[in-house]
């Protein structure tokens, strides 16, 4: 069954790369967050109660819900709509995407370790590899935002990959940091688009003064 | 005795220059004929009727004597370069006659002279296995082409790319030999193509091989050792290059075949390699293609592609090989061994036809035709069967050597394991994206070329060729349609020549009742569209039916030759997605703002091959502009150069003193 | 051979179901299922007008494109009902055969030496060969997955038995759909229903035809519509039913297909021209994904 979600979870990154509206990149991030509930639902339930309803809870309510509601709002309120042109035209993206997906798989095959899940591993790695050239390939700050996520979402698949016990501390610490920098930059995000009138990342080093 | 054979001939060949010019073109046809029947008849015996190889004693040399060996393989390659090569000839008669009134006898006979020669020498460079001799026979078939090349050598771009085409070979010549000197150094065995399985026993294989694949692949046509071959096509007259690219640039694979043929572990490497660059070369060349206006420049990057899907046939192959996939090895040399054959068939049709329209038109810029399937419909015709044949669309034999590829890489995605299976999926996404790029190629140039409207005044006196210019597009077509139609015929020579590589060949037989299911499905497909055609005419015959003009919006003022989409505009769009590949550039000024009434204005685009740009045009650049700076030392005055001479005297005491000399 | 009958009965109302659902969520009077048909036979019964530009070619490639389709159709089965062609490697030949369709349509448009025929030629070049590797890969999948390379075999031995099985169906059928949507230049990728040729892309190309020719065309897209309809029911169907259950699953999820695409083309615009091409390539990078998929399954990739 987890394979069937990890297998959603490949598809959901070819859409990011394929997307180029801001309100799909929210949606995808909440489908994002479902499938890794599905994910916990179906292989965490050995641990411990407690930890399996936090776990469950942060994922549903947190990953699915409360973040891509509050980027929704920043949305809303800056009113973006369509990312400009990205760095790399997309068909391109299209294809850089299933090729990391490609290696990541063959690389999870390769790690012959008990000690490690690779189910997880497969598109864990591809999903960090892959939210750091989403960062690169976007000139707006949301977009990078919304890249930070993706990284975050393949942490906790790898944390997941590790061992059991660790999801929960890994999880616990990336998603402190992570709900902050969301916060941070949303509210950034709200100044910079004050200020400019447009939330495009080359308006930041303008700032530097 | 056969060298007696071989001195008549040259002396046969050589009495060309005192022939009148009338009788220089028969007495070339007949040496061809000879020269055809013989081999042929070889080959015949070696293929068909005689397992093992063929031997025939050549002539002595130091001691030793270098025999003719023809080996299944070698007699694959005797009958391919003949059919073309005589095809060739055949198409020159045609082709050359309106320049009988611009060269002189000793011209004329000179351009046969080396046609002869470079039939003779691809011959032998098949036959040869002694390195010396090979690569003396790889050297005149170089030398014989280049001066094909610059038939036109009034033209200085042709001189040019002449001589472009010389250097490149030699460099390739030259890779060779070190290839070759190194494996006998290393190894002690015969200096010659059989002593390399020592070597590459003792040895990874991998290195050597690579030498002997840059020093071959130049002469292929891989991408990026192509950068001759675009500009060579086009300058040669139309049966030379039909020549040139149906079985000229095939001696590199030939080469690189054979040399394979003596490798027998650590197969992986190569054939990823050689995979990995062939679907490369297939990509680039045909994206390259689309974008050209030049027709035979069009075929020439076609060609590139072609060397691809043969060479994704090979590396296949050998990964099959490799990994031990019987089914992968022996489909993947048969589909990449029957395209060489399917290649030289096609290419060289397109060719000739090409040159059909460049002889009634004087021009090889397609934006500058249109419209000529009204005035040359046999030419058409040609064209329009080489280009589906080319495109690989069934029932041509184009598509049998990709079903062969394909049914390979399919039946053995099961036994593969990961790295096969992942390898399999880049190749046959490869080879289907390159299906479409040749469908796109070539419905434009086809397109442009023969339908629509006219695009300028040059296709107005066109008409159709004589009829004995068009018999070689006769043989070639029927050729065509038969290895199309009847593709199991073919199955049991080509099992000889994979046998060379893989030993076991129960999977080619294994596929013939696919193959005459492919036939009769073909056959079926013929049958309905005969059907519908008749459907179609029965009902046209009790309807009414009206001449118009094209559908306009209900505008019908519009002058039509500029109104229809040109070949620019039909690659836009794949332009865009590949403008980082294919380097367009766009020359044209913008109005002013002041300019009340604009003048007329020109509209170029360019490609620029980046391949060519980064590897030949920059560090050449480069290095002249280097040379210019050392030629300041170059004074002219005679005191200076005796200087130059007093300090090198000075600084070789001087090293020697230190002993470091 | 009862397979090809009931995929050209199921192309026969194909359109016509489009229609009426998009007819009903439009607020419009629904016209009868069959108007289509009444259509086909109207064109069928007419006179043609050719323009003086055209040639030999263009008279030919309805007749030709229409073979291929129906060439294809032979390759098609039905649950048990077996097709009447199968060999190794058949959806090759598939996939050429209608190739050779597409050449001469392309050709065709080009011959009429119209700017707008020739627009929607070399559209439809472009994307047909981005769309090919996409049937590939899903075909190569299913044969990984099965280990069989005919059309016939293939949907014999696939069993929805395992999760994954039913991830590589779902996501099959979904990339199947839209390679159909692709084909036949429906939405998000061609609007058959503008008005403007500048944004058209098949029905451009057939400007200029006319009378019989017309219909052969009509007919040839609505036969491909109901072939890679068939296709998909063929992922569906399981072969243990009785047949009469299998020909009625057929229809019905043929009729579905048809409804999907009605609803589908009623909410959705279309997409921008130049986004065509990165949509298209989707496909093929969904169809890697189930390729990775079947690797899994075939113990290729261990994952613990």
């Amino acid at each position: 069954m987890t394979d069937l979600f990890i297998t959603f979870y490949a598809i959901t990154l070819i859409y990011f790369a394929l997307s180029e509206r801001v309100k799909k990149f929210i949606w995808l991030l909440a489908i994002q967050g479902l499938i890794l509930f599905g994910v916990v639902f179906f292989s965490l339930h050995k641990i411990e109660l407690f930890d399996f309803i936090f776990i469950l809870v942060e994922t549903l309510l947190v990953k699915s819900i409360v973040v891509p509601w509050f980027l929704d709002e920043v949305r809303k309120r800056n009113h973006l709509k369509r990312e400009h042109q990205p760095y790399i035209p997309v068909f391109y993206s299209i294809i850089i995407v299933v090729i990391s997906l490609i290696v990541s798989f063959m690389l999870s095959d390769y790690l012959h370790n008990d000690q490690m899940h690779t189910q997880y591993f497969t598109v864990a790695f591809a999903s960090i590899i892959f939210g750091i050239y989403f960062i690169i390939i976007h000139k707006n700050i949301f977009s990078h935002v919304v890249g930070y996520l993706i990284i975050e979402n393949g942490i906790f698949l790898l944390s997941l990959a590790v061992g059991s016990a660790m999801p929960l501390m890994v999880n616990l610490a990336v998603l402190l940091d992570v709900f902050m920098g969301v916060l941070v930059l949303g509210i950034f995000i709200n100044r910079v688009g004050n200020t400019f009138k447009s939330v495009e990342a080359g308006n930041l080093s303008k700032l530097k003064d | 005795m056969d060298l007696l054979f071989f001195k008549i001939t040259i002396v046969l060949i050589v009495a060309l220059f005192v022939l009148p010019q009338r009788i220089q073109y028969f007495w070339s046809l007949l040496l061809h004929t000879a020269i055809l029947g013989i081999t042929s008849f070889w080959a015949i015996e070696s293929l068909f009727f005689y397992s093992g190889s063929l031997i025939l004693p050549f002539f002595p040399f130091w001691g030793n004597t270098i025999s003719l060996v023809i080996d299944p393989l070698s007699a694959f390659f005797l009958l391919v370069v003949n059919f073309t090569a005589f095809m060739g000839i055949l198409y020159a008669k045609g082709y050359l006659k309106p320049y009988y009134e611009t060269k002189n006898r000793s011209e004329t006979a000179f351009h046969f002279f080396n046609f002869l020669g470079l039939h003779l020498s691809m011959l032998l460079v098949v036959m040869l296995r002694d390195a010396v001799a090979f690569l003396i026979a790889w050297e005149l078939m170089s030398i014989s082409s280049f001066f094909l090349v610059i038939f036109e050598s009034e033209k200085k771009e042709t001189l040019r790319t002449g001589i472009r085409y010389l250097i490149q070979m030699h460099i390739g010549v030259v890779l060779l030999m070190v290839a070759f000197i190194l494996a006998f150094v290393g190894s002690g065995a015969a200096f010659s193509f059989d002593g390399l399985s020592m070597y590459f026993a003792a040895h990874n294989p991998f290195w050597l091989f690579l030498l002997f694949f840059i020093g071959f692949g130049i002469k292929a046509g891989f991408i990026p050792l192509h950068s001759w071959l675009p500009h060579a096509h086009p300058a040669a007259p139309s049966h030379v290059s039909g020549t040139m690219s149906g079985v000229m640039i095939k001696m590199g694979i030939y080469g690189i075949l054979r040399v394979l043929t003596t490798i027998h572990h650590d197969l992986f490497g190569i054939g990823l390699f050689i995979l990995i660059i062939s679907l490369v070369s297939g990509l680039i060349g045909i994206s390259l293609a689309i974008v050209q206006h030049d027709v035979k420049k069009i075929l020439a990057y076609s060609s590139i592609e072609n060397i691809g899907i043969i060479g994704i046939g090979i590396g296949l192959g050998v990964i099959g090989l490799a990994m031990n996939i019987p089914v992968l090895a022996v489909l993947g040399f048969a589909g990449g061994i029957l395209h060489i054959l399917n290649h030289s068939l096609f290419k060289s049709l397109l060719f000739f036809t090409a040159g059909n329209v460049y002889r009634q038109t004087h021009t090889r810029n397609i934006e500058q035709l249109g419209g000529l399937i009204k005035k040359m419909p046999k030419t058409a015709l040609f064209f329009l069967l080489g280009a589906m044949a080319i495109s690989g669309l069934p029932p041509f034999n184009g598509f049998i050597s990709e079903f062969l590829i394909y049914s390979g890489m399919f039946k053995s995605l099961q036994s593969g394991g990961l790295m096969t299976d992942i390898v399999i999926l880049f190749s046959f996404s490869g080879l289907a994206i390159i299906g479409g790029l040749a469908v796109f190629c070539f419905t434009k140039v086809f397109s442009i070329v023969f339908l629509g409207n006219p695009r300028s005044s040059k296709t107005e006196n066109a008409s159709e060729v004589e009829n004995p210019m068009l018999i070689p597009d006769y043989l070639i077509s029927a050729f065509i349609i038969f290895i199309g139609f009847a593709p199991a015929l073919f199955m049991k020579p080509l099992a000889e020549i994979v046998h060379l590589f893989t030993g076991n060949t129960d999977f080619i037989f294994q596929i013939v009742p696919t193959l005459n299911k492919i036939s009769l499905s073909s056959g079926i497909f013929i049958a309905v569209i005969v059907i519908f055609w008749m459907l179609r005419n029965w009902q046209q015959k009790r309807q009414k039916v009206e001449q118009s003009a094209t559908w306009g919006c209900g505008y019908s003022g519009a002058n039509p030759a500029i109104h229809q989409y040109t070949a620019t505009s039909y690659a836009e769009n794949f332009r865009q997605l590949s403008a980082k590949i294919v380097n367009v550039k766009k020359d044209f000024e913008l109005f002013e703002e002041t300019e009340i009434f604009p003048g007329e204005r020109t509209f170029e685009t360019r490609s620029s091959d980046i391949f060519e740009d980064q590897i030949i045009t920059k560090p050449s650049g480069k290095l002249l502009s280097l040379f210019e700076k050392i030629a300041v030392l170059q004074t002219g005055k005679i005191q200076h150069y005796l200087l130059y001479a007093l300090v090198f005297l000075l600084a070789i005491s001087v090293f020697a003193l230190l002993n470091w000399i | 051979m009862i397979s090809i009958l009931l995929i050209a009965i199921a192309a026969l109302f194909f359109t016509g179901i489009i229609n009426k659902v998009k007819a009903k969520i439009g607020g419009r009077k629904m016209p009868s299922v069959f108007q289509p048909v009444y259509d086909l036979i109207r064109l069928f019964k007419k006179g043609a007008v050719y323009s003086n530009t055209t040639s030999i070619i263009f008279k030919i490639a309805p007749s030709v494109y229409l073979a291929s389709v129906f060439t294809a159709m032979l390759f098609i089965p039905i649950g048990n009902l077996h097709s009447l062609l199968s060999f190794h490697g058949d959806f090759v030949f598939f996939t050429y055969l209608l190739g050779i369709g597409k050449f001469m349509m392309i050709i065709a448009a080009m011959d009429t030496g119209s700017g707008f025929e020739g627009m929607g030629a070399n559209r439809e070049a472009l994307y047909s060969l981005l769309v090919e590797p996409a049937f590939f890969i899903l075909a190569g999948s299913v044969a990984l997955f099965t280990n069989n390379i005919s059309f016939q075999e293939l949907f014999l031995h696939l069993h929805m038995s395992s999760n994954l099985s039913i991830i590589i169906g779902i996501a099959a059928i979904y990339v199947l759909m839209y390679i159909a949507i692709v084909e036949n230049s429906r939405l998000p990728v061609d609007d058959p229903k503008t008005h403007l040729e500048l944004t058209m892309v098949h029905e451009v190309m057939v400007l200029d035809n006319s009378g019989f020719d017309l219909a052969l065309i009509h007919l040839a897209s609505w036969f491909k519509f109901s072939i890679y309809g068939a296709i998909i029911s063929n992922f569906l169907i399981q072969v243990q039913w009785p047949v009469y259950v299998q020909i009625l699953s057929f229809f019905f999820i043929q009729a579905v297909f048809a409804f999907t695409i009605g609803i589908l083309e009623s909410f959705r615009a279309r997409n921008k021209m130049e986004k065509n091409p990165q949509w298209i390539i989707m496909l093929s990078a969904i169809a890697i994904v189930v390729f990775l998929t079947a690797l899994i399954i075939t113990n290729k990739i261990i994952l613990h």
